[in-house]
């Protein structure tokens, strides 16, 4: 009665029968799950690793262990949860699965060059142990930025590993090695020790700003075990409560990809902070790295602050107040400290002066000299801050900070949008006996000249120097991702159409009367632009690829028969 | 027409057949040679029992010692467990009552309880008389049932039966009587507004 029964998704057997122990299920959502104890003798070191035969660089184990302790510094007892992001060594194989990406909404893709770890960090007192104190964290590494949810299933299963250890471990990976392929726009069911979790990936096609956990609902009319609301969205409200003042300060800094450190006093709240800061310019995608916990050891150290050069555009969180010295030539900083109140207020930050930047018990502030290209938006500003007064949740706060920014984002790009659009050629100048037309050059100033009519202003309230912008945009990476990814799409766009249009004319009527050497050629060509059609996982009406492969096979048929083998062995 | 989950769990010794019984129940398929299972595997079959739907959501355990501990996570929160022993093996009749036992102490205070004595087309080999493991469910008032997973007899039978024994739901409860999480919250808010 019901399509989601049996096992954990359809092609479960399949998937079983291809490869058991190869984890191919569990690899689509996690690289591996480690503990990290402190070792007298080591310092940290890795106790256990699952899937046992997954393979990590001595570089990568390094990282991961000194990224999954709170620095000495930050005081932590109890549990801690924190995330980390640390770069892949070179070498290591890309993921394969191109379906999932293009899918996928640009801020969701899967790393190709870094992972993330998900922390859960335990220390408490005990005697028993020599160092007095038993200090373990259990972490997930995965290339999906699903924070939420493996935040969440760390919650679930931390505190049980903890008493239960190692074969806990096994029946967890093993369990999530049942789960379903993240499918984007889909509703998945993931049973993890006893409780099951329905998530929802979000797709590309999702309207922005929609409400898409409802869509669900004809499927399971019952709310689910344990529904997620969201796999990858962070508390907005609680991460950004002491800068509010300086939201558009934060949301341009991160646009124009500038290099940014935050310094809080725990991992918790600085890999919090970095990740909302990433989040903040979605739908758009930050093509810079960013660490949302970063410190002495890693092994980017050295090559992210040097003084020899200008700071490079990243953004890391840190909590070791040494770094307060390592950043000093830095052109943002943005230093939080614990959550004071002001009346029922967060107290504000202040922006100060690079210049007092200076000794290790430097004050909460953001010290920069930068001057915000557009206004602040006051009256969402006053919105947030009576909503504090009126006890309105923290969740609704969120949601009216998420629309704000996705609001402002969307008004920055839609022009941007547009004017790219308006750079493909047209359709009927794809023939079949041309190569394909190319997307047209983009002109910067051409572009500007359409903001009079067409700009920000139809979408935003917000005033100030909008082309500024867009000019200071256009230096950073995040343009250039942006760039890339949709000038990638509209040559595929343009090669899919013709292929199709390739598809639709008299090919065998075409070589009746040409050369050996010419049908050859063509032969040669379009196999060429299967393969790459392939590869490429293009979309393309259905039949278009096994049609074109039709073709081929019987134009190789109306040559010579001394020719055919040759043909038929490539 | 109502839809109720139902969260049930498998228990008993390795090598006793919960997983067959699952495979058999969920795929209608038997196969000689399947692994022990890791952790847990978990399956859901929908089945309709008078005028409701009962979605069945199955935690098929681990039986081997090393994972005996982790237990407590599956039949937390289950509306039933089927424990199921060989009736080729006496030890796994024993293992059997330390479940049930483990179960009145620790688990949901108002769990159904299905016995299972599978294997149950070996008679040659038969070590546990079917008398005395039925005298023993009566004693507990639990479910009683001899099944096949590999001939199928009475797999279906498990899981009709646990279905009378779970308690009537009136529309209003429909989503308590489940230990979710959400489950109990949204019920328990619904209480208050009333």
């Amino acid at each position: 009665m019901d399509p989601l029964d049996g096992f954990g998704s359809p092609g479960r057997e399949e998937a079983a029968a291809d490869s058991r122990s190869a984890w191919t299920r569990f690899s689509s959502w996690l690289e591996c799950v480690c503990v990290v104890t402190f070792d007298l003798e080591l310092g940290q070191a890795i106790e256990l690793v699952y899937p046992q035969d997954v393979k990590l660089t001595e570089k990568e184990k390094t990282s991961i262990c000194y990224l999954s302790f709170p620095d000495s510094y930050s005081g932590c007892l109890g549990d801690t949860q924190f995330t980390f992001r640390l770069r892949q060594s070179v070498g290591r194989q890309s993921f394969r699965d191109d379906i999932y990406n293009r899918d996928a909404p640009a801020t969701l893709q899967r790393e190709t060059a870094h992972f993330f770890g998900y922390v859960y960090f335990r220390q408490v007192k005990d005697v028993s142990v020599k160092r007095g104190y038993f200090q373990k964290s259990l972490l997930l590494v995965s290339r999906l930025p699903y924070t939420h949810l493996f935040h969440s299933v760390l919650q679930i299963i931390a505190p049980e590993f903890f008493e239960k250890l190692e074969p806990f471990l096994e029946a967890v990976c093993n369990e999530i090695d049942q789960w379903p392929n993240p499918s984007p726009g889909q509703t998945l069911n993931l049973p993890i020790v006893g409780v099951v979790l329905q998530v929802r990936i979000p797709s590309k096609a999702d309207k922005p700003g929609g409400s898409p956990v409802r869509q669900i609902t004809n499927e399971s009319p019952l709310p689910a075990p344990t529904l997620l609301p969201t796999i990858h969205e962070l508390d907005l409200f609680k991460c950004f409560q002491s800068v509010l003042i300086h939201l558009q300060m934060l949301w341009e800094l991160t646009l124009l990809g500038e290099p940014l450190v935050v310094m809080a006093p725990s991992p918790t709240v600085c890999s919090e902070t970095i990740l909302a800061l990433v989040s903040s310019i979605s739908p758009l995608k930050f093509c810079c790295d960013f660490r949302p916990y970063f410190t002495i050891h890693d092994s980017e150290f050295r090559e992210y602050t040097t003084r020899t050069q200008a700071p490079p555009n990243v953004v890391l969180g840190v909590t070791n107040p040494f770094f307060i010295k390592t950043f000093q030539n830095w052109p943002h900083i943005v230093r939080l400290g614990e959550i004071k109140m002001a009346g029922d207020l967060p107290k504000q930050v202040k922006v100060k002066k690079l210049s007092k930047l200076k000794t290790l018990d430097t004050k909460p502030g953001i010290y920069t000299a930068y001057k915000t290209f557009l206004h602040k938006d006051k009256i969402l500003i006053k919105r947030l801050l009576k909503g504090i007064q009126r006890k309105r949740p923290s969740e609704a706060q969120s949601a009216i900070l998420r629309r704000h920014l996705l609001e402002l984002t969307q008004s920055f790009i839609i022009p941007l949008e547009r004017y790219m659009a308006s750079l493909m050629p047209l359709q009927r100048s794809v023939t079949a006996w041309k190569t394909p037309p190319q997307v047209r050059p983009f002109s910067q100033d051409e572009f500007i000249s359409t903001l009079d009519h067409t700009g920000p202003q139809l979408t935003s309230m917000l005033r100030g120097d909008w082309m500024g912008l867009y000019r200071k945009f256009f230096r950073s990476l995040n343009f250039e991702g942006w760039y890339r990814q949709r000038h990638r799409e509209m040559t595929q766009k343009l090669e899919s159409l013709h292929l199709e249009t390739i598809c639709d004319a008299d090919l065998l009527g075409w070589t009746k009367d040409k050369s050996e050497v010419e049908i050859v050629d063509l032969i040669l060509k379009l196999r060429e632009k299967l393969i790459k059609a392939r590869r490429q996982q293009l979309q393309v009406k259905d039949g278009v690829l096994d049609k074109l492969d039709a073709f081929i096979n019987s134009i190789v048929g109306s040559l010579p028969e001394d020719l055919q083998p040759v043909l038929n062995a490539r | 027409m109502a839809l109720r989950e139902l969260k049930v769990c498998l228990l008993g010794d390795t090598g006793v057949g919960k997983s067959s019984i699952v495979c058999r129940f969920v795929e209608d398929s038997f196969d000689p040679n399947i692994n022990p299972t890791i952790g847990a595997s978990f399956m859901t079959k929908t089945v309709q029992y008078q005028n409701e739907m009962h979605k069945f959501l199955i935690w098929d355990t681990a039986g081997q010692e090393r994972f005996r501990a982790l237990a407590p996570m599956y039949y937390r929160g289950s509306a039933a467990a089927i424990i199921v022993y060989d009736i080729t093996k006496e030890d796994s009749f024993q293992t059997l009552k330390n479940w049930v036992k483990e179960l009145r102490q620790h688990g949901p205070p108002n769990i159904v309880v299905a016995i299972a004595g599978n294997k149950c087309d070996l008679l040659d080999s038969r070590e546990v008389p079917e008398k005395d493991a039925k005298d023993y469910a009566d004693s507990i008032h639990a479910i009683f049932v001899e099944t096949s997973a590999k001939n199928a007899i009475n797999i279906n039978e498990v899981f009709v039966e646990i279905s009378k024994r779970i308690p009537v739901a009136d529309s209003a409860a429909a989503t308590s009587g489940k230990s979710f999480k959400l489950g109990r919250q949204v019920s328990e808010s619904r209480r208050t507004c009333c």
